[in-house]
């Protein structure tokens, strides 16, 4: 029962969001709901940590790893709908947007967050595609729609929406041939739920379920912005407005991520880890390193940042196929710890696109002295996401080192490392300039863009320290009761 | 009725019919015969989900078959000849390349699947040609999808890639429950509208419906 209401909750704000004419009052209604719903459904559902329920005749599934990821939409999605009032007042006084583009930007908002919880509670493996696709729909429209006036941003959700759903189509042929493989076991009836595959993995055809793997890797894949499907991704999240980059980069990528992880837990049992960890190991670093290219010759910061996106998703996948309690303990560490990290610096560099207007790291300089708080917070979000100890990435990124020299994948090993070294020259450069080079010098004032000042930023200012805080504070030391939450979504997926 | 369509083997003829569409596609360059040719695809679609649904007397896949009908058949066709009168282009002229070297290349692909897929893992009920047919359209969908400029060319692709996926869906598993198919279906749908939205936008925004003008993000 918790469950449908908090799936319905996202909805009804929805809803209240749209009906409303007046645009502060939008914003608040929208902030209202978001909050109700950290509020009601965290509590809520931490129970289902230690045991396990189902709903609507087992449709609906949720274990601690739904819960792991569930409770990053939430707070991420609530983090996305505080910093929307102040970044959605600026582009009103920018007339860039209009009321009625306002009350629809909440709208699939809140649809978009309600989309990505519906996948974390799927049970069935067909609804959870459903969800995943539904994902796709909706956040084309915020990105493309919303903005008419800007060109670039249609065609940014073109390719997104085209790309994501070919990539997809694969990923369905996948569970169908799943289906078919549990027929087999079955006899007559065919099985698509979750709870009910897992009791049956270990007689599943391995060379169906090779087959099948494939499929929906290549098909989630493309959604989680794993190279060498990732080319809408860079578009994509540099062309959404700043709120939406952050819930794309920060969780809507690992609710992608999550898909996959559900199916290996179903196909492990019968094709053996090494299988999977292979294919998962090879897309992983392809990722890395095509993404380190990137982030060496970029000129424009969001698309840095978004390629930054790909370079951590192949760090969880890498942590994946490495496998073992280490390699999955730092995979689903490094998910939160990139959710907290990325979405802080979409909220900044869109505070920086604000005042600086401009996307180019050559037109944005000297941060650091003009704007001492922002400078500060976006210094602190670069090193986290370059790797730089003492703060969160470093430690999941450790972790999975780790597991990979126990495991002996020097090569891997390796590689990564040798990656992630042009990864973290590339992040300080680019960022460097944007923060160190030059003073106080906001550049000369466009047309039309006379008062760079933006509204709401106590607000702002807020979700970004408290992002900064859990950074620093996660670098430090790995909290008991999110220790505890990993290790039983480690046993749920079934490593040992 | 039931030896009557085993003897003709009718599903075979019927997946070939499905096949023979997709194919088609390469030849064709007025837009809204590419749509009229999309619309005898699913209808043909349907139909094998009806007549499987016959020959195993399974009450659910008659709902399929006629959800299919409506959405694939009527809505999707209907919205598609909308777009094609609102962006007011009728041809796809010069694709990326010739009609013969397309036509060439669905060929070897078709040989490629056959060659592929003879033996293998699945045993399905219903036709020994099915799932190879359902592969090779999801196949030539993408190679449309790949070789066209138009807007709209691509999104025919992507929904035979999509004919192709329940073609195979259905001649391997009997066909999924039904609250799951119209998610499916839901699905699809929708993203054929926003799809053919963009489209509009694209050709009011650079006012043409040529993807190569989409070329200014890269690197």
């Amino acid at each position: 029962m918790a469950m449908i209401i908090i799936l319905f909750m996202p909805i009804i704000t929805a809803t209240v969001c749209y009906l409303l004419k007046n645009h502060r009052l939008v914003g608040y209604a929208n902030l209202a709901g978001a909050s109700a719903l950290a509020v009601f459904a965290i509590p809520t559902i931490l129970s289902f940590v230690s045991n396990p329920g189902t709903a609507l005749n087992g449709m609906l599934y949720m274990d601690a790893l739904s819960v792991y990821i569930m409770v990053l939409v939430i707070l991420l999605g609530l983090a996305s709908s505080a910093y929307s009032i102040g970044y959605l007042e600026h582009e009103f006084d920018m007339k860039l947007m209009d009321v009625k583009g306002i009350r629809r930007y909440y709208l699939l908002l809140h649809i978009f967050i309600f989309t990505m919880l519906l996948v974390t509670v799927a049970n069935n493996l067909a609804l959870m595609w459903i969800a995943i696709e539904a994902t796709t729909i909706v956040s084309a429209i915020l990105i493309g729609l919303g903005f008419t006036k800007r060109q670039l941003a249609i065609e940014a959700a073109w390719k997104y929406i085209m790309l994501c759903t070919v990539g997809i189509t694969f990923a369905l042929l996948g569970i169908f041939i799943i289906y078919y493989a549990s027929t087999a076991v079955n006899g007559t009836k065919g099985e698509l739920n979750w709870t009910a595959l897992k009791e049956i993995a270990g007689r599943l055809n391995p060379a169906t379920m090779k087959l099948a793997f494939i499929f929906v890797l290549v098909g989630y894949g493309t959604k989680a912005g794993l190279a060498p499907m990732h080319n809408w991704l860079p578009d994509a999240h540099s062309q959404a407005p700043s709120p939406i980059s952050a819930l794309l980069s920060g969780i809507l990528l690992n609710t992608a991520f999550y898909g996959i992880i559900r199916v290996i837990a179903i196909v492990e049992p019968s094709t053996g880890a090494i299988f999977t960890g292979n294919l998962l190991i090879i897309f992983g670093l392809i990722s890395i390193g095509i993404s380190a290219v990137f982030i060496l010759v970029q000129e424009n910061y969001k698309r840095l940042l978004a390629y930054s996106s790909i370079e951590h998703m192949g760090i969880v996948s890498l942590g994946v196929g490495i496998g073992g309690v280490l390699g999955f303990y730092g995979a689903l560490l490094h998910i939160l710890n990139h959710a907290i990290s990325k979405p802080l610096m979409f909220f900044a560099s869109g505070r920086i696109q604000a005042c600086y207007g401009s996307t180019k790291i050559e037109n944005v300089n000297g941060v650091l002295s003009s704007k001492p708080l922002l400078g500060m917070l976006t210094f602190a979000g670069v090193l986290s996401l370059a790797g730089s100890p003492p703060l969160n990435i470093f430690i999941s990124e450790f972790t999975i080192l780790k597991a990979g020299v126990d495991k002996g994948l020097w090569a891997a090993v390796g590689l990564f490392l040798f990656f992630a070294v042009i990864v973290f020259y590339g992040m300080m450069s680019g960022f460097g300039k944007i923060l160190f080079k030059g003073k106080n010098n906001i550049p000369p004032k466009e047309e039309g863009c006379e008062h760079r000042k933006f509204p709401m930023s106590w607000l702002n200012n807020g979700v970004m320290i408290v992002m900064a805080l859990l950074i620093l504070m996660l670098g430090v030391s790995i909290p008991e009761f999110l220790d505890k939450t990993i290790r039983a979504c480690i046993s749920v997926i079934g490593v040992r | 009725m039931r030896n009557w369509i085993q003897t003709f083997s009718i599903i075979d003829f019927i997946s070939v019919g499905i096949l023979l569409t997709a194919i088609s596609m390469n030849a064709i360059r007025r837009l809204e015969s590419c749509v009229k040719a999309y619309m005898l695809n699913s209808w043909l679609l349907s139909l094998l989900i009806a007549i499987i649904a016959f020959m195993i007397n399974e009450t659910h896949l008659y709902v399929a078959a006629v959800t299919t009908f409506l959405s694939k058949g009527m809505l999707i066709p209907l919205f598609m000849k909308r777009i094609v009168r609102q962006i007011k282009i009728t041809h796809d002229v010069d694709p990326y390349i010739s009609n013969s070297l397309s036509l060439v290349i669905s060929g070897i692909l078709v040989a490629v699947v056959y060659a592929s897929l003879r033996e293998g893992v699945f045993v399905t009920g219903v036709s020994k040609n099915a799932l190879q047919i359902s592969v090779a359209v999801i196949l030539i969908g993408l190679l449309i999808m790949i070789t066209r400029r138009k807007a709209i060319t691509q999104i025919i692709g992507l929904l035979f890639m999509e004919n192709g996926l329940f073609l195979a869906g259905f001649s391997m598993t009997f066909g999924m429950p039904t609250i799951i198919e119209l998610g499916v279906l839901f699905d699809l749908l929708m993203g054929v509208i926003i799809l053919g939205f963009f489209a509009v936008q694209i050709r009011k925004a650079f006012m043409s419906s040529d993807l190569d003008k989409l070329t200014v993000l890269k690197g």
